[in-house]
């Protein structure tokens, strides 16, 4: 039985070694990114735990193939980003539409103003990010909503280092022009 | 769209310190800032029941195949009988007559009408192993091994696989994963990062000359 504090290394060992179970040490440790990741590319939760679902069982099923267990979650992000392009793709355009970005998603909070208004302000930057080609969108989130490196997102996306951040870059600018509307 | 100033970016990109930021950028920093973090909530919903039900299906399917495998891997595995000496003879009688039987000029294990046989012949010098893995053997480790008895670096293989195409990799000493640079034919490895596989045609025995 492994423990939830395993290294992948040793979690993905124990899973190619026959124990099934111990992937759902995998999920639990990368569920929640991954869902967030979906989620802000495809713009709909739905489509978004469908797209993870099947990444995570396209992973089980090819975990043998996972080069580098050290970098899992770059490998788990991968698979994840490509089920989005194919999502997208499927929808014939990389744009989500804008019916498809949730509603105010309202955060916990005992003040209804403040609620309101941080629910206006996430529905506003989820439109000025639905708005993004895909491949920004994928830039921009996997940097600043998932914090990573431009290291590891070139190995998540397969683009080199200055594309990537070519992309960021004017994902930065959509967005500042968005936000500036609002304070004007 | 208006381009941000590149000091923004730099600060934003972790390049600049932004308490050295004029106060208007500064500000705009912020403000990007606490936009991007709206964003990092976690959507409730979890896939996790879905998955792991998938999971156990394949891996209950996987102990039957490996129940198979046992089995053959048993079959093959030397034993010690003792047997009474009377029962020897026997033995040996029956055994001597299988020996008279001719053999045919193809006595050797042939594959079946679908099959065919697959060569995988890598130049690895100074390899101490190299295996195959491949969508043939669900990509597992420590099933088919190349040989080079004569340690000329030239390892080979011989296996019987079902006809058609099949994606694979060499494995040199247990951990690199190298495509074969004589397969002609590669693929995408379908995580999108570039990466290739080795692509085989196996045609059938029927289909050969």
């Amino acid at each position: 039985m492994v423990n939830d504090g395993a290294p992948d290394i040793e979690v993905v060992a124990q899973v190619l070694g026959g124990d099934g179970e111990a992937f759902g040490v995998l999920i639990r440790r990368y569920e929640p990114g991954l869902l967030r990741f979906a989620t802000r590319m495809l713009g709909n939760p739905d489509a978004a735990a469908d797209a993870v679902a099947e990444s995570l069982v396209r992973a089980y099923r090819h975990l043998a193939q996972c080069r580098d267990p050290g970098r899992l979650r770059s490998w788990l992000y991968r698979i994840t980003g490509n089920r989005c392009r194919s999502h997208l793709a499927r929808r014939h355009t990389n744009d989500i539409s804008l019916s498809d970005v949730p509603p105010l998603a309202l955060a916990d909070g005992s003040d209804t103003w403040a609620v309101l208004e941080r629910g206006e302000q996430v529905a506003l930057v989820e439109r000025a990010l639905a708005a993004l080609p895909a491949e920004k969108r994928e830039a921009f989130v996997l940097k600043h909503v998932e914090g990573m490196s431009y290291e590891e997102m070139a190995t998540v996306t397969g683009a080199r280092i200055p594309t990537l951040k070519m992309r960021v870059h004017r994902a930065r600018e959509a967005l500042l022009v968005a936000l500036e509307e609002v304070v004007r | 769209m208006s381009p941000v100033d590149p000091r923004l970016q730099e600060a934003l990109d972790g390049e600049r310190d932004p308490g050295d930021l004029p106060a208007d950028l500064r500000e705009a920093y912020t403000r990007f800032i606490a936009a991007a973090k709206l964003l990092t909530a976690t959507p409730r919903i979890s896939v996790a029941s879905r998955v792991m039900a998938e999971v156990r299906q394949e891996a209950a399917a996987a102990h039957r195949g490996n129940v198979a495998r046992r089995l053959v891997r048993w079959l093959g595995q030397p034993v010690t009988v003792r047997l009474r000496p009377v029962w020897t003879l026997a033995l040996a009688a029956g055994l001597a007559a299988v020996l008279l039987v001719p053999w045919g000029p193809n006595s050797g294990p042939t594959p079946g009408v679908a099959q065919g046989i697959a060569n995988f012949v890598g130049h690895f010098p100074g390899a101490r192993s190299v295996e195959v893995v491949g969508s043939f053997n669900d990509w597992s480790r420590g099933m088919l091994h190349l040989s080079d008895n004569d340690g000329d670096g030239i390892w080979h293989a011989e296996a019987v696989l079902p006809a058609g195409p099949h994606e694979y990799m060499f494995v040199v000493d247990g951990e690199r994963w190298v495509p074969d640079p004589l397969a002609g034919r590669y693929v995408d490895d379908g995580f999108g990062a570039g990466q290739q596989n080795s692509l085989l045609i196996v045609r059938p025995v029927s289909a050969q000359p």
